[in-house]
């Protein structure tokens, strides 16, 4: 059974690598999101297994947004996607609740594994 | 995974990032302390690094990277937002376009862009944060909610992250999360605040107090991926998965304007076909064609609406990239301008736009150039000093207006009456020139009043590349002007191509097809109630005198015997001016299906293009512009 994943990111570019990367894999992208509150609001709705979250958007960051998922569901699985040099920020992520990260520019084979690694 | 395939997304998206880069570039000089356009700048920075990294632009990344290093100096006040640091900013959007330009053409960075990166290395070197940090990377206070590090029960747990892992200490961080998991932590080695140094290698111990055999434990250790060993004693164990994956389809695609275009051909000629099976079908009282007729129109409709809504976009599009343009322009020929958009979110046919935009750039260079005055002319002439530029759009019965007006020095008969007589355009005693006329020496071919050639306008192309345009695309322009006051040029567009509403009318046997766009209404003009001003026909409609053009003149053909009930007149409107237009007789409305026409030179200049209607008879598509 395919997962159903929330992919959150400010670039339409990155949204449509990771559904694609996704969805080759037999998931099943059931939103996107494109601010962190749209995120949280998406969420809530939507309830997917897995959450993909950038770390910077506007109107929210993704790590506050880690943060009111978390809140609404403890169980809530998110996997962040960070760009190289933001270890702190990754850091403050897994500790708001965030399950895993990536690394830009993404490798197909790591962004599957973590989600693997996420929802296994 | 092939990353090429997401070139042109990549293309589309930077770009958009870019223009909202020099917007709030623009906001930010206007306002230094305008705090939230360092950080919506640094987000579009920092979206265009990632992406480019993605595709492996290298020059653009580091030149992004940059960028963002010298942005977040602003932010956490070690830089100040002087004009140095804009004018670096400026140029710095300037390289990115073109380096994201060229990387996506596959070409080699141009000398300008590696010279600024070199620039903006040298900056961003300079900082007190001595090393490029990314953003706010030194976080020393972050909480970190670890267990305590001191001799706790259990055993010892040594981990080493795999060395080509990225963020290691993240990594670790997630390690240890686990394992908390498992049992009581303690006793990590090296404390959890290293983990984030650059220093940290990967290699972390801590005491674990947990049921469980050590293989479980380490592959439940190892589970959280990037672990390359897992000991207790000199035991080991790794992990690794493979991704399987089958194909499943992709929630969004991109379509090929060409695409679009060859659809909106298909669904024309459906228009044209579904018109001539309505004709038939009135010809036949079955009640079941009269059905699958209604239906088939239904559909038809229903199928145009869509693409034609799939081809509307704002004209944001084409609108964001002006206020940069305005100001590099009114920076180099030394004006103030304050420039204004309106309307940004009105949406009109992706051609349309397309085609608008250069004219749109001569109205606004012109209205920079020529226009607006120098400051110290404006305030001796009791204008503020900063001119105003406006760029608006509006949408109108059936058309949208697009306005570029200033509040610059206007159009100066004078100037352009000597113009013409100088081109022989007009002979030398005629003094009394109308509004109207004086535009229409304006908008002929190689006409400038500019003194001097500059390099932004007055290079002999003027006004009429602009009307010659607003022809093309079904649409007009007119002038209002009041010397010394400013100008006020008026683009009339239909908002969509393809597809228009039009008037059928006849003149003799053949069919002739009026937009309505430009078409106010229609009457029947009384052969009694025609009179004679000042040489030209015209009737009183309303109160008001309405100048009248016969098609037939217009056409060449004979005027035939006016029939004394009266002939019936379509009033266009273009603006201000209206004119009358004497047709034989009105068909009524339809939609009409427009093709790209080439006209031969020397042809009247009244059409805009050719149709083809219901029943397969062609027609002419009348030009408003040409008659009114």
């Amino acid at each position: 059974m395919g997962h159903r994943v929330l992919v959150c990111d400010d670039a339409i570019f990155m949204r449509t690598m990771i559904g694609d990367i996704l969805a080759g894999a037999g998931y099943e992208v059931v939103g996107e999101a494109e601010t962190g509150l749209q995120a949280v609001e998406r969420y809530k709705e939507l309830r997917p297994d897995l959450v993909t979250m950038d770390i910077v958007m506007p109107d929210m960051g993704g790590i506050e947004a880690v943060r009111e998922i978390v809140k609404a569901d403890a169980d809530a699985k998110v996997l962040m996607c960070s760009a190289m040099g933001q270890q702190a920020l990754v850091v403050e992520a897994i500790q708001a609740g965030a399950k895993d990260f990536v690394v830009k520019p993404f490798q197909p084979s790591r962004v599957l594994e973590a989600v693997q690694r996420v929802l296994g | 995974m092939d990353v090429r395939q997401y070139a042109d997304l990549f293309l589309t998206e930077s770009r958009e990032h870019l223009t909202a880069f020099n917007q709030l570039l623009l906001e930010w000089e206007r306002d230094p302390a305008a705090t939230g356009a360092v950080g919506g700048i640094f987000r579009a920075v920092h979206t265009i690094k990632g992406m480019a990294a993605t595709m492996g632009y290298a020059a653009v990344a580091d030149l992004a990277h940059r960028v963002e290093s010298l942005l977040d100096g602003v932010r956490r006040n070690e830089r100040t937002a002087n004009a140095a640091l804009l004018d670096l900013l400026f140029r710095a959007a300037d390289a990115l376009e073109r380096a994201v330009a060229e990387a996506v053409a596959g070409g080699d960075p141009a000398p300008g862009v590696a010279a600024l990166l070199a620039e903006l290395e040298r900056e961003t070197s300079v900082t007190p944060a001595a090393a490029p940090a990314p953003a706010r990377e030194a976080r020393p206070s972050a909480p970190v909610i670890l267990p305590q590090t001191g001799p706790g029960k259990g055993r010892t747990v040594q981990v080493t992250i795999r060395p080509d892992a990225q963020l290691k200490g993240a990594r670790a961080l997630l390690v240890l999360r686990r394992a908390e998991g498992l049992g009581a932590v303690s006793a990590v080695t090296p404390a959890p605040v290293a983990f984030e140094q650059d220093g940290f290698d990967g290699r972390f111990s801590f005491r674990l107090d947990a049921e469980g055999a050590n293989e479980a434990i380490a592959r439940a250790l190892a589970a959280v991926g990037d672990v390359a060993h897992v000991e207790f004693a000199d035991e080991a164990a790794a992990a690794a998965r493979a991704a399987a994956g089958e194909a499943l389809r992709s929630r969004h695609i991109r379509v090929d304007l060409r695409r679009l275009d060859e659809l909106m051909n298909l669904i024309g000629e459906l228009v044209i076909a579904r018109g001539r099976l309505h004709a038939i079908a009135a010809r036949f009282a079955e009640p079941d064609l009269h059905d699958v007729n209604g239906q088939i129109a239904r559909l038809a409709a229903a199928l145009q609406s869509e693409i034609v809504a799939a081809r509307m976009v704002p004209v944001w599009q084409v609108f964001d990239r002006f206020p940069r343009m305005v100001r590099d322009l009114a920076r180099q020929m030394g004006k103030q301008v304050a420039f204004r958009v309106e309307g940004k979110d009105i949406e009109l046919d992706r051609a349309i736009l397309d085609e608008i935009a250069e004219p749109l750039v001569h109205l606004l260079r012109n209205a920079v150039d020529h226009g607006i005055e120098a400051a110290e002319d404006r305030v001796a002439k009791g204008k503020p000093a900063v001119g105003q530029l406006v760029l608006a759009a509006l949408r109108e019965r059936s058309s949208v207006a697009i306005k570029v007006s200033d509040d610059g020095r206007g159009i100066s008969r004078e100037k352009v009456l000597s113009r013409a007589r100088q081109l022989g355009l007009l002979d030398a005693e005629t003094a009394l020139v109308g509004d109207e006329a004086l535009f229409r020496l304006i908008s002929r071919a190689g006409f400038s009043t500019a003194e001097k050639v500059t390099d932004v306008s007055g290079r002999g192309v003027g006004i009429d590349v602009v009307t010659t345009a607003m022809r093309a695309l079904g649409g007009a322009m007119e002038v209002h002007f009041e010397e010394g006051k400013g100008s006020t040029f008026t683009l009339r567009l239909p908002a969509t191509l393809a597809i228009v509403r039009a008037l059928l009318t006849r003149v003799g046997d053949e069919l002739y097809a009026m937009p309505l766009t430009h078409v106010a209404e229609t009457f029947d003009a009384k052969p009694a109630d025609v009179q004679k001003v000042q040489g030209r026909e015209a009737v009183l409609l309303r109160g008001q005198l309405l100048p009248l053009v016969r098609l037939r003149q217009v056409l060449g053909a004979a005027a035939p015997a006016v029939p004394p009930r009266g002939q019936p007149v379509i009033v266009l409107e273009l603006g201000e001016r209206r004119t009358g237009v004497v047709v034989d007789a009105l068909i009524g409305q339809q939609e009409i299906v427009v093709k790209s026409f080439e006209a031969p030179r020397g042809m009247l200049s009244v059409f805009s293009g050719a149709t083809i209607l219901g029943d397969g008879v062609p027609a002419l598509i009348l030009d408003a512009g040409g008659l009114v």
